[in-house]
């Protein structure tokens, strides 16, 4: 098998995590229909949750294998910070669930410019006028396309929906 | 015969779906073009918004994407150095150096006629081997699929590089997610936890979504420092003597993409790869060294990818089995229009089959013309900076997961899968073996209870058929095989032998 001679951070938090969800699965596998025949509804189940145990350990036991290689006296979690999570990744997957959050409650329209604008800020593009304008044309495009051409019914908003006019809708 | 023909150019001779073929491979070369945008991305994406299209229109679209996205990496491999998908990493390796030598019009010229050459090799190979295949795999039983199954997620899971234990987790849970909700064959209520929302299942384009688009958006972030080196072009069109030159190369590394393509699990990005090693070892005498700008290095990887989007189409067509995690998405479409990919497709509905391999030669077609043309609008626009491309495509991915259902739970399916996906990733799990894995996991499911209840639920009798029968003796030997080259044992064995 594959060995990995380096191991990330959190690395081992991660496959504990998918060990303990397999775990879970094959109880709740095991509870459809428990082993009342070889067919059952939930033998399929059983043995995929099963194989993800068996595979996860044998992940983890890799992971165990490997080492972790901290630089000039940095911590694992400082290390994760750098390499999986750093804060522009942060900030924007946090953006991300703020916008799928706000999607039905501000609309379409709103919610994507106001994330568009954002995001495009946190990722670096600094000049804010060009965000603001490619924000607008991205959006009008592609609401314009998917309203017409592929007949996408938008959420108009829960909070703004009742008010915006007839042709956004 | 004369309706054979007429389905093979019915996108031909129709305006409308003319047009979406000739739109569809125009995109898709710029959806394979840009980095951070997947052909796999753009397939999700798009069977959200075309699943109330009539089917022809529908694939006519994704045939086009299909083949001009596999094209596409190769052009900002050449003229930015950075491939626009995994497909063009072997085409980088001799593309770039050319195009700092100043003949990268010269190595685009090449690289999309001899793209096109491969292409037709793939469709012929299509037309050719599909109705052989399908003939040959009405003979399959449950428990040749459930084989056949298994091998395709473990193929993915081996093939692509990473740890087989991880490739096989991936699958696993692919088939698991799948398993949620009503059971087809009982009706049981499985794995839903007392959830309404969990009892009608879940989407897997949402899901597809999620750790095609999501996913490798938040990775793309580690890659935002990037920064293209354009070159000049010039001098496209290539003379017909140095096409001609290397046909028999392109022939023979279309042949492996062919075969490549058409194996469960691998597509056009270890096509490429086994190509160029090909053009490597065989070639004695190439045009400048291999990884200074050798033709041979252009024309080996292209062919071989183009050429296994035709092999790709064979399992898919024939036993409803992808070569890869594009035609993972592409059986969903079918799905979605009510289709059943397998060998009944070719029985029960022959035009759908002819009218794919004329929508794909339409649009090889039309990647000539594409490809030859536009490229230094196309040098431009492949440099959107990613601040601006990544939040678009995150946008498109919140419509597209919302277009399922008009229902915002999608849109939190797709977010979740997402963020799985990107952890998945960063600790060495690949994606494309989960998708597989929901794809085929319905399929494997029946199967596995079909074998099970037709030995009268007699695990002994279940696990001698194995063996007794040639077909599922062969397939479970081709299992133990990919099984037993992951294992240290057979990698030491290798490594002794002179490669």
């Amino acid at each position: 098998m594959h060995t990995s001679q380096r191991r990330l951070p959190g690395e081992i938090t991660f496959m504990l995590l998918i060990v303990a969800f397999s775990c879970f699965m094959l109880w709740a596998s095991y509870n459809i229909s428990r082993f009342d025949a070889l067919a059952s509804a939930g033998a399929f189940p059983m043995l995929c949750a099963g194989t993800m145990l068996v595979t996860g350990l044998m992940s983890l036991r890799q992971s165990l294998l490997g080492k972790l290689q901290l630089e000039n006296g940095e911590t694992a979690f400082a290390q994760f910070v750098r390499k999986l999570a750093p804060l522009t990744l942060v900030l924007f997957t946090l953006l991300i669930v703020a916008y799928m959050l706000l999607l039905e409650v501000l609309g379409f329209i709103l919610s994507s410019y106001l994330f568009l604008l954002l995001s495009m800020q946190v990722l670096g593009s600094r000049r804010l006028l060009v965000n603001l304008a490619a924000s607008a044309v991205v959006l009008a495009s592609i609401y314009i396309i998917f309203q017409t051409a592929f007949s996408v019914v938008l959420p108009p908003g829960s909070l703004i929906g009742p008010y915006l006019p007839e042709f956004l809708k | 015969m004369m309706e054979t023909v007429g389905y093979f150019f019915m996108s031909w001779l129709d305006w409308q779906m003319l047009l979406l073929t000739a739109l569809g491979t125009f995109a898709g070369i710029y959806i394979g073009a840009i980095p951070g945008l997947s052909v796999t991305m753009a397939v999700s994406i798009l069977i959200s918004f075309t699943f109330k299209w009539d089917v022809n229109h529908a694939l006519a679209l994704i045939s086009g994407i299909y083949l001009g996205g596999v094209y596409g990496g190769s052009r900002s491999a050449i003229l930015l150095n950075i491939p626009g998908a995994p497909a063009a990493i072997a085409t980088g390796l001799d593309g770039y150096p050319m195009a700092k030598r100043g003949e990268a019009g010269q190595a685009i010229g090449l690289t999309t006629v001899i793209s096109v050459y491969g292409g037709f090799v793939g469709i012929l190979a299509l037309a050719v081997a599909a109705p052989l295949v399908s003939d040959l795999a009405l003979m399959f039983g449950p428990r040749d699929y459930l084989l056949l199954a298994i091998w395709g997620i473990l193929l993915v899971g081996s093939l692509s590089g990473g740890s087989l234990a991880k490739g096989i987790f991936s699958g696993a849970l692919g088939a698991l997610i799948a398993c949620v909700g009503l059971d087809p064959m009982t009706g049981e209520n499985r794995l839903t936890f007392g959830s309404m929302q969990l009892s009608a299942g879940i989407s897997y384009i949402a899901a597809m979504i999620g750790f095609f688009g999501v996913a490798e958006v938040i990775a793309q972030i580690h890659e935002l420092h990037l920064k293209a080196v354009r070159q000049k072009v010039d001098k496209i069109i290539p003379s017909w003597g140095l096409v001609r030159k290397y046909l028999p190369l392109a022939t023979r590394t279309s042949s492996i993409g062919v075969v490549v393509g058409a194996l469960p699990g691998a597509g056009g990005d270890i096509a490429a790869l086994m190509a160029y090693d090909h053009a490597k070892r065989t070639v004695k005498n190439p045009s400048r060294p291999f990884g200074e700008g050798a033709h041979e290095g252009l024309v080996a990887p292209e062919s071989a990818n183009n050429a296994a989007v035709g092999g790709a189409y064979v399992p898919m067509l024939t036993l409803g089995i992808p070569g890869d995690a594009v035609t993972a998405v592409i059986i969903g479409a079918l799905y979605i229009h009510g289709l059943k990919p397998g060998p009944m497709l070719m029985a029960e509905t022959p035009h759908l089959f002819w009218f794919i391999v004329g929508s794909l030669a339409l649009a090889n077609l039309f990647l000539l013309v594409f490809g030859l043309t536009g490229i230094k609008i196309f040098a431009k626009i492949v440099e959107t900076p990613k601040p601006i491309l990544l939040p678009l495509i995150l946008v498109l991915s919140a419509v597209g997961a919302y277009a399922i259902n008009n229902n915002p739970v999608d849109v939190y399916w797709m977010l979740g899968f997402g963020l799985l996906g990107y952890f998945l990733k960063m600790y060495g799990f690949q994606v494309g073996p989960v998708i597989l894995g929901m794809i085929l996991g319905p399929i494997m499911d029946r199967s596995y209870r079909q074998a099970m209840l037709s030995t009268g639920s007699d695990p002994g009798l279940f696990l001698s058929e194995f063996v007794t029968s040639p077909l599922s003796l062969i397939l479970l030997l081709c299992v133990a095989f990919t099984l037993f080259s992951q294992t240290a044992w057979w990698q030491r064995l290798r490594g002794r032998q002179p490669s």
